[in-house]
C-alpha cells in the first residue's frame, strides 16, 4: 500500500485532490437531485396517465404539472456549473 | 386467510385520479330535472347520447323501451364496475374487489329467489348485475340450473357456501342475511390499519350503521318481535354496537324513534321522522343521500386511498338508480313529486 500524507504532497497534488472533490460534490448534487425529482414525479406521472386516459384534454396540464418537479434536478444542475466554474 | 394476507406496493395515484376523471363523466343534478320533463323514448335517446352510448347501441337490437334502458342501465354498472378492476393494481384492486361482493352477494340472492318464485332463468338473468367475481357467464350457467344442490355444488368454492351450505329451497330470508354478514365481515377484515385505511374502515362501518337504520326502521314499522329483528341486524357498525342494536331492537315504536335522538344520524333524519309517519320512503332517501354526502366529504380527507373509489362506485350506483326511478316513475305515470322524493341527489 501506498502511504500518502499531505504534509508529504506537492502543492500540485493538493490542487488535482481538490478537483477531484469537487466533481464528486458536482456529480452529487446532479445525481441525488435527479433521484429526487424522479420520486416526485412517479406520483405525479402516474396520476396524469390515470385523468388523461379517462379525459384527453388533460394531456396539456398533466404534462406541465408532472415536470414541475424538475425544477429540483435543474437546481441541482445549477450548483454543480457553480462548483464546476467559478 | 388467503385473503387477509396484504399485497406489494399501494399504487394509488393513477387509480385515484382515474376515478375523479370518471367521476367528472357523471351526469350533473341539473340533467335530472330536465330527464324529468322528457317521455320515456327522449329519455333513451339522451342516455344514448350519454356515456351509456355503447351499452344501449349494444342492446338495442335485443330490446326496446324500458327494457331497454334497464338492460343498459345494468350492463353499464357491470362494465364500469369491472373497468375499476381492470385499471386498478394490488391493495386498490384487492379492497375494490372485496367491496364489489356485494353485487355477488345480490346476484346471488337474486337467482335464489327467482328459483324460489319459480321464475324462467332469463328473467332471473335479467336481473343480475355482474360486477362481482360470479362473471356473467357463470351467473348464466347457475340461473340455469334446475336443483338448488346444483346451484350449492357450483358455489362450493366460493365464501358464500357457508351462508347457503344448509339452504333446502325454503324460506330466504334468513338465507339472504347470512350471506349480508359474510359479506360485512370480509370486507371489514379485508381493511389494514394504514391511515388511509383506517378512514375507509370507518366508511364501511358507517354503511353498515346506515343498513342497520333501515332495517330497523322497516322492521319496526312491519312490527316484528325483538328477536326477529336483532337476527336481522348487521354487526360492526360505528356508533350501533352490539349492545345498542340488542337495545334498539327491543323499544317499541315510539321509544325507539326518542332512542335514536342519541345518535348522530338524528339530526339528518329528525325532519321527516315522527310517530305517525306512515311511509319509510323520506327516511330512506334521506339516510342514502347522508351516505352519499359522507363518502364525498371524507373521500378528501385522503386523496391517495380507496375513498374517493368508494365514493365514485357509490355515486355511479346512485346515477343509476335515478335514472331507473324517472323512468319507472314515468312508466307508471308517477307524478312528478314523488318521483322527485325518490330521487338522491
Amino acid at each position: 500500500m501506498v502511504d500518502i500524507s499531505i504534509a508529504d504532497a506537492t502543492v500540485e497534488q493538493i490542487l488535482a485532490n481538490q478537483k477531484g472533490l469537487i466533481a464528486i460534490g458536482a456529480g452529487l448534487a446532479v445525481g441525488l437531485s435527479g433521484i429526487a425529482s424522479g420520486i416526485a414525479e412517479k406520483d405525479i406521472g402516474a396520476a396524469a396517465v390515470g385523468a388523461m386516459a379517462e379525459r384527453e384534454e388533460l394531456f396539456g396540464k398533466g404534462l406541465i404539472l408532472t415536470v414541475i418537479p424538475e425544477t429540483i434536478v435543474i437546481f441541482g444542475l445549477v450548483v454543480a456549473i457553480l462548483l464546476l466554474f467559478l | 386467510m388467503a385473503f387477509l394476507i396484504r399485497r406489494g406496493s399501494k399504487k394509488y395515484p393513477y387509480i385515484t385520479a382515474r376515478v375523479r376523471a370518471m367521476k367528472s363523466k357523471l351526469l350533473p343534478r341539473e340533467v335530472y330535472p330536465k330527464l324529468m320533463n322528457m317521455d320515456i323514448p327522449e329519455i333513451t335517446r339522451f342516455i344514448g347520447e350519454s356515456e351509456y352510448k355503447q351499452d344501449v347501441d349494444e342492446l338495442a337490437q335485443k330490446y326496446s323501451g324500458l327494457d331497454l334502458l334497464e338492460h343498459a342501465l345494468n350492463q353499464n354498472l357491470a362494465r364500469t364496475y369491472r373497468k375499476l378492476l381492470r385499471v386498478s393494481q394490488d391493495e386498490p384492486n384487492f379492497l375494490i374487489t372485496e367491496y364489489l361482493r356485494h353485487w355477488d352477494i345480490w346476484n346471488i340472492k337474486t337467482i335464489l329467489r327467482g328459483k324460489y318464485y319459480g321464475a324462467q332463468a332469463q328473467e332471473i338473468l335479467d336481473a343480475v348485475v355482474a360486477a362481482g367475481q360470479l362473471g356473467y357467464r357463470e351467473l348464466t350457467s347457475i340461473a340455469n340450473m334446475e336443483s338448488i344442490d346444483d346451484i350449492k355444488a357450483a358455489l362450493a368454492n366460493s365464501p358464500y357456501y357457508a351462508a347457503i351450505a344448509d339452504y333446502d329451497g325454503g324460506e330466504l330470508s334468513a338465507i339472504e342475511n347470512e350471506l349480508d354478514k359474510i359479506y360485512y365481515s370480509r370486507l371489514l377484515a379485508s381493511i389494514g390499519k394504514s391511515k388511509g385505511e383506517k378512514l375507509s374502515l370507518k366508511f364501511i362501518k358507517t354503511e353498515i350503521d346506515l343498513k342497520n337504520l333501515k332495517i330497523l326502521f322497516r322492521t319496526k314499522k312491519a312490527g316484528l318481535v325483538k328477536d326477529d329483528i336483532f337476527e336481522l341486524l348487521i354487526p360492526g357498525g360505528m356508533e350501533f354496537k352490539s349492545g345498542d342494536l340488542k337495545r334498539m331492537s327491543s323499544l317499541p315504536w315510539s321509544d325507539f324513534l326518542k332512542g335514536l335522538e342519541d345518535y348522530s344520524y338524528w339530526s339528518e333524519i329528525s325532519e321527516v321522522v315522527s310517530e305517525d309517519m306512515t311511509s319509510l320512503m323520506d327516511v330512506e332517501a334521506l339516510l342514502d343521500k347522508y351516505a352519499m354526502g359522507y363518502a364525498s366529504r371524507i373521500s378528501h380527507y385522503y386523496p391517495l386511498s380507496i375513498l374517493p373509489i368508494y365514493d365514485y362506485m357509490l355515486r355511479k350506483n346512485n346515477e343509476i338508480n335515478n335514472i331507473r326511478t324517472i323512468v319507472r316513475g314515468k312508466k307508471v305515470k308517477l307524478p312528478d313529486e314523488i318521483i322527485r322524493k325518490h330521487l338522491v341527489m
